[in-house]
């Protein structure tokens, strides 16, 4: 099945990668995730002296016969998780044609990891932000969600400003339980609208995934001679000498990405820098346990 | 060294400058707008760049304008030309005459002189001789030819402004002369001058070894001059007459004309006609110029010592861009009148068929130089005229002589007066030879009539372009002559017949012409010869100069002296002095306008005064002039060019490297 902004063929090499998450969640299914909760998984977690009311099953009869003491043996437990993907949808992410637009890649790496995600059995719910708006659809587990997930990723027009805390506060109220933040964005706001919105997900205590898209005209700033260039959220215009201006343009986004991997390491989030130039599956396999 | 281009047409492409400018404007404003996310970035790197991206802009676009204006230079042609003579390449012989008479020194002309001067020396091959001279000698200017660059310039550099009028043709000639044994194929004399036509006798003369280069900026130069200043005495007061000219196409009005004499200033203001001339008298009561004693116009010049009578005055106008000529001095003396009679044989009412019309007109026009007042008389008021008064006396075609006039005019001759006798047909040769026997220098025989030229001779009192040019005169009747023993043949007819003959008589001189002074029998008196002729009886030392005090630049003056004085001192205006043995007691060092002081035993002896030439502040250009646009320069000059295009190439393709560069080191 291709959809428009889901290319199955790109899902399908990635089948084998799973995406955990970093802690223990509280799953109620069963799941890839290492459950707070010690259970029945096949994995071994640790040794653990027997007291009453352990389950007589779990005693290892075999160490009882070395050291002639009764140790029970301790499982993972592994359960679902329920994934948020916020796409920005803001004007700036308009920039780009066709398939190098970052609304399109965004949306089509978006896509991918929700497919990916509701088939490792996680639930997936997803939305979009822009200004202070946050349109979002619940998570939901199952193969069959992604069409609804699809239907919302790809209705997503590029219009207003970016920022990033208010949606998020937004989207915390309705992901209460455990779950995992994949933000999908160019970041062109204030750093402290970013910071705060890091603030936010550390202190619900939920991991977070930065994906940080930009153009390959943003990073290398390929342009020649004077232009006049007009800002896609603020319309601010500005005359520039394209040629004299590339070298510290070109340093002041590279000291832009630089401090934003540091707030996120900082506010322990991931940071994964997403040039639209490159495969969807790169950023994805870069999350991704191998 | 001058600039110019081989093809001017191509700078018309300097407006391609404009193209760069254009571009940088135009790009500075540039229509495309371009949607951007991350503009913050920008503005923040445009703060580093704007400073470094104007002086790029800047070293960029001048770089480019540069280039474009080298490229257009290249294909206009650019090269540096000098001014040389035409001809081989070789060594050459060149005489270079400056003009230094006085009205080159109107504005920068001199200056401009001396530079073209200067590059045609440059323009002279190795090898070459070359004469650098002022066209006025004075005490300097040798014509001797010399091959150095240096000499050259030295020569070039001690050209000074005369106040002498000269004659140019003479000048150049004896410039070309030198240059005859100086070794160099071409041999050309180059006259840079201003034109003027005062110094021309001929100017249409065809002189192939002659170029002259115009420096006179103006086509018509305008001047006012005092151009003449004399004095009349009457018996209480001397009336001094100013003359002031306007030598321009546009009327003088209230021009300040200012006379001291006897310490009074008086002024006038005067109203002068374009090319027009007026004269004003101011009147000074007597004492005021010699004390308590009155003018006699009938003093004796021979009897009783006025010396001390001698005053000094000056008339001027304010100045304009020739000085020289603005002033004009005087010594005011009862001794200072310089008079001709002219006595007319066979005067008509219409002046033109006059026996002395071209007479009267050519003393006239020596009178406006020398300040000589002439008197014409018939034949009837001759016979009872005293000539006590008068220095020179001419006879024209005179048949009424009688005893008494005879002997008025042995007495006048002995004095010191030149007497000038033309014949004509009512001369009785008879009558001539019994009354004027002791006057005449030859015995009259009879009328001949056959057309015969003068035969030029060697003349000791004519100069030198004057003995050349009397075989332009033609004589169709003449009297037949023979000379008396002690008299002296100065210019014969074809044939043997003399034409003029001189005797010294007393101090002074007869002079015979055995023709008429009109036209009736000859062409004498309308070739360029009779004006220098009659200035020469004007000029004859030791007759009518003897009390003469006012002078013109580069006369020859009699000084006067006390009897027993062996030398006298005359100090210039400048206070240069001269010693003058009273031996032959001739100044010819009067080179500088002004008072000249004649000094005796350490005393002032008495004063005289020098005067520019009047001629000379007339700048009314000569025909001689070249016309069209390369007027300063006749056809005898080529330009010599040398190219320089190529070192706007070289330029253009250095800068277009720096412009390379400066985009990479700034990119």
């Amino acid at each position: 099945m291709v959809n428009g902004i889901l290319d199955i063929e790109t899902a399908s090499r990635l089948r084998r990668f799973y995406f955990r998450s970093q802690s223990r969640v509280r799953g109620r299914k069963a799941g890839i995730h290492k459950s707070l909760y010690k259970g029945i998984s096949p994995d071994f977690l640790e040794y653990k002296e027997y007291n009453r009311g352990d389950e007589l099953r779990q005693v290892d009869w075999r160490l009882y016969g070395r050291h002639d003491r009764l140790y029970v043996k301790k499982f993972e437990d592994e359960v679902n998780l329920a994934w948020c993907i916020l796409v920005d949808s803001s004007a700036s992410m308009g920039y780009g044609e066709g398939g190098s637009q970052k609304l399109r890649y965004a949306e089509r790496l978006a896509a991918t990891l929700a497919y990916l995600l509701l088939r490792q059995g996680d639930s997936v719910g997803a939305g979009s932000f822009s200004g202070k708006d946050l349109s979002l659809i619940p998570p939901r587990a199952g193969n069959s969600y992604i069409t609804p997930l699809l239907n919302k990723l790809e209705t997503l027009t590029p219009s207003g400003g970016t920022a990033l805390a208010e949606p998020l506060l937004k989207a915390l109220e309705v992901f209460k339980q455990d779950a995992s933040f994949v933000i999908v964005s160019d970041l062109l706001t204030d750093e402290s609208e970013i910071e705060k919105a890091l603030q936010l997900l550390k202190a619900a205590k939920k991991e977070a995934v930065i994906f940080h898209v930009l153009h390959e005209d943003e990073i290398d700033f390929g342009f020649r001679g004077p232009l006049e260039f007009l800002d896609m959220e603020s319309e601010e215009k500005v005359i520039v000498d394209t040629d004299a201006v590339r070298d510290g343009y070109r340093k002041r986004i590279r000291e832009f990405t630089e401090r934003l991997k540091l707030l996120c390491h900082e506010y322990e989030s991931r940071y994964v820098l997403s040039p639209t130039s490159r495969p969807v599956e790169e950023p994805l396999i870069e999350i991704a346990d191998k | 060294m001058n600039f110019s281009f081989l093809n001017p047409l191509f700078l018309i492409g300097i407006a391609a400058v404009a193209l760069p400018v254009i571009a940088h404007l135009i790009s500075r404003k540039s229509g495309v707008v371009k949607k951007f996310p991350a503009v913050r970035f920008l503005i923040a790197s445009r703060g580093d760049a704007s400073a470094r991206s104007r002086l790029k802009d800047l070293l960029l676009l001048l770089l480019r304008a540069l280039v474009i204006v080298l490229l257009v230079l290249v294909f206009a042609k650019p090269a540096l030309f000098s001014f040389a003579p035409a001809g081989s390449g070789g060594p050459k012989a060149l005489a270079i005459i400056v003009d230094n008479s006085f009205s080159m020194g109107y504005g920068d002309n001199l200056e401009r002189a001396r530079e073209k001067a200067s590059e045609l020396i440059e323009t002279l091959p190795d090898g070459s001789f070359g004469i650098v001279a002022p066209l006025v000698a004075g005490e300097e200017g040798r014509l001797s030819p010399s091959s150095g660059e240096e000499a050259l310039r030295d020569g070039l550099s001690g050209i000074k402004i005369s106040s002498t009028f000269t004659d140019n043709e003479k000048r150049l000639e004896e410039a070309f002369s030198a240059l005859e044994g100086v070794p160099g194929q071409t041999k050309k004399v180059v006259f840079i001058t201003d034109l003027q036509k005062n110094g021309w006798q001929n100017e249409k003369a065809d002189r192939d070894w002659l170029d002259i280069i115009d420096v006179s900026k103006e086509a018509a130069p305008a001047n006012h001059a005092v151009t003449g200043i004399d004095a009349s005495y009457g018996k209480d007061a001397v009336t001094l007459g100013l003359s002031v000219s306007n030598f321009s196409d546009k009327p003088e009005e209230q021009l300040l004309a200012t006379m001291s004499a006897g310490g009074e200033e008086l002024s006038a203001y005067l109203d002068i006609p374009p090319g027009g001339k007026v004269l004003n008298e101011f009147t000074i009561p007597g004492e005021y110029i010699s004390g308590d004693k009155p003018f006699d116009k009938a003093q004796d010049r021979s009897s009783g010592d006025a010396r001390d009578t001698f005053k000094v005055g000056s008339a001027g106008i304010p100045r304009d861009r020739l000085a020289v000529d603005d002033t004009r001095y005087i010594v005011i003396s009862d001794r200072d009148d310089f008079n001709v009679l002219i006595v007319d044989g066979d005067p008509r009412e219409d002046a033109r068929l006059s026996e002395t019309y071209y007479l009267a007109r050519a003393a006239e026009t020596i009178s406006e130089i020398t300040g000589a007042h002439i008197t014409v008389k018939d034949n009837d008021s001759f016979l009872g005229e005293k000539l006590s008064g008068y220095d020179l006396v001419f006879l024209a075609n005179v048949g009424d002589v009688t005893e008494g006039s005879a002997k008025e005019l042995g007495e006048f001759a002995a004095r010191g007066g030149t007497a000038v006798i033309f014949l004509g047909e009512r001369v009785r040769a008879s009558s001539y030879n019994a009354l004027l026997k002791d006057l005449l220098p030859a015995e009259l025989i009879a009328e001949e009539e056959r057309e015969v030229k003068i035969v030029p001779l060697p003349q000791p009192i004519f100069p030198k372009e004057v003995g050349e040019r009397l075989s332009q005169v033609g004589v169709r009747k003449h009297i037949k002559a023979v000379p008396y023993p002690g008299a002296e043949v100065l210019l014969g007819l074809e044939g043997g017949d003399p034409f003029m003959i001189k005797k010294s008589l007393g101090k002074g001189s007869v002079f015979l012409i055995t023709s008429t002074a009109d036209t009736s029998w000859n062409n004498f008196s309308i070739t360029t010869v009779f004006l220098p002729v009659v200035k020469g009886f004007l000029d004859m030392p030791g007759s009518a100069n003897e009390g003469r005090r006012n002078f013109i630049v580069g006369d020859t003056i009699a000084i006067d002296a006390s009897a027993g004085a062996d030398r006298v001192e005359v100090i210039s205006p400048s206070g240069k002095r001269y010693v003058i043995d009273t031996g032959s007691a001739l100044f010819e060092k009067a080179y500088e306008p002004g008072i000249y002081t004649v000094r005796e035993s350490g005393k002032d002896f008495y004063k005289f005064s020098v005067n520019v030439d009047p001629r000379e502040s007339n700048l009314e250009k000569s025909e001689t002039a070249p016309e069209g646009p390369d007027a300063e320069i006749t056809p005898g000059l080529v330009k010599v060019y040398r190219d320089i295009w190529r070192y706007f190439l070289w330029g253009a393709v250095m800068l277009f490297i720096s412009e390379a560069a400066a985009r990479a080191v700034f990119s």
